[in-house]
């Protein structure tokens, strides 16, 4: 009983600094891309973590909070890469500040695609 | 004289409409103490309902609830109605880009899952937090998701409208039912059960049923119709 108690609460904690980590990037990110990878990561294993420890914690509803972890699993990146997808279709491209560096290695493979289809 | 008559009928209706508001008295200890205890009270020994909140939207303010169905199905007749003639044919809208193929295959594992969980949250309605609009809602969620993923999804709304005169229907014939059996319009008229049952409550989760299909149905043919719209 005591273990459980321990595991669920360190795995809780694990969760809640995740969490805020995830929220302190996307405050802090300057863009949407970096955003989404501080959010969606540290959001997914976060919630993750919470709610499996919440599971350890009290154990009737362990059943349940595997059922959320697989949900969550299945629609958190599912979410953010339609997130990505979109802005990178509407030619929002990542900020690059060094000109000599181009952080977009698929652009030119895009604009090819976007060309062959356009024709 | 047209003016002076206006005025003078205006006045009239006013004077009594005063006298009646001012006669109610709101902040007596008839309002603090009387409707909340007796609600309170009955919830759990006459009617058997772990959630308050539910026997007081469904049974002993039923009557509003169906007043908010009502105007529910008349925003989404009138919104159909406005856009009847800016609309696509079916599965003829325009999308900027289509969905990947990762959202496509997501949208369809997740899907049956939402509309589970609607349909939980609605028939668990008299035992935890949730009913019939928060159900209804999320199913309509799903074909929200649905109809994002897959440009040509469709609905058929010959099947909406059937769900929805079928649910209003019974939602009324329930509460003529009960003015017919005990007396008053929406009143409980089938056995209650024991506390925290699924099958407990008497008409609440039926109504309840009934109103998780109706909302699901009419937001469903809102989403549809709004995503639909030419621009």
């Amino acid at each position: 009983m005591e273990i459980l108690e321990i595991i669920g609460g360190i795995l809780i904690l694990i969760g809640s600094a995740f969490l805020f980590l995830g929220a302190l990037g996307i405050l802090r990110m300057p863009d949407v891309y970096n955003r989404l990878q501080a959010g969606t990561k540290a959001t997914t294993l976060g919630a993750m973590s919470l709610i499996i420890g919440v599971g350890f914690l009290e154990p009737s509803w362990m059943m349940k909070s595997i059922i959320i972890v697989v949900f969550i699993a299945f629609s958190n990146p599912i979410s953010s890469h339609a997130l990505a997808r979109a802005m990178y279709k509407r030619k929002r491209y990542p900020i690059i500040k060094s000109e000599d560096k181009d952080m977009d290695a698929y652009i030119e493979v895009f604009q090819q695609e976007e060309e062959e289809v356009k024709s | 004289m047209k003016n002076t008559i206006v005025i003078l009928l205006l006045a009239t209706i006013g004077y009594y409409l005063g006298t009646i508001f001012f006669g109610i008295g709101f902040g007596d200890a008839h309002f603090a103490n009387g409707v909340k205890d007796t609600y309170l009270a009955l919830t759990t020994s006459e009617l058997k309902v772990a959630n308050t909140v539910t026997s007081i939207v469904v049974n002993f303010r039923g009557f509003d609830t169906l007043g908010e169905v009502t105007v529910l199905f008349l925003a989404a007749t009138a919104l159909g109605g406005i856009l009847y003639k800016k609309r696509h044919a079916v599965g003829e809208r325009t999308v900027l880009f289509p969905a990947s193929s990762i959202v496509k295959s997501g949208a369809k594992l997740i899907f049956p899952a939402i509309v589970l969980l609607g349909a939980y949250v609605f028939i668990h309605g008299h035992l935890s937090p949730g009913g019939g609009f928060q159900g209804g809602t999320i199913i309509a969620t799903g074909f929200l998701l649905m109809l994002l993923a897959y440009d040509n999804f469709s609905v058929n709304h010959n099947v909406l409208s059937f769900i929805e005169s079928f649910a209003g229907i019974f939602f009324v014939a329930f509460g003529l039912a009960g003015l017919l059996i005990s007396g008053t319009f929406l009143e409980n008229f089938m056995p209650v059960g024991t506390m925290n049952d699924l099958f407990s409550g008497g008409v609440i989760p039926i109504i309840y049923i009934l109103v998780g299909f109706k909302v699901a149905a009419e937001l469903t043919g809102v989403i549809y119709t709004v995503l639909h719209e030419k621009d």
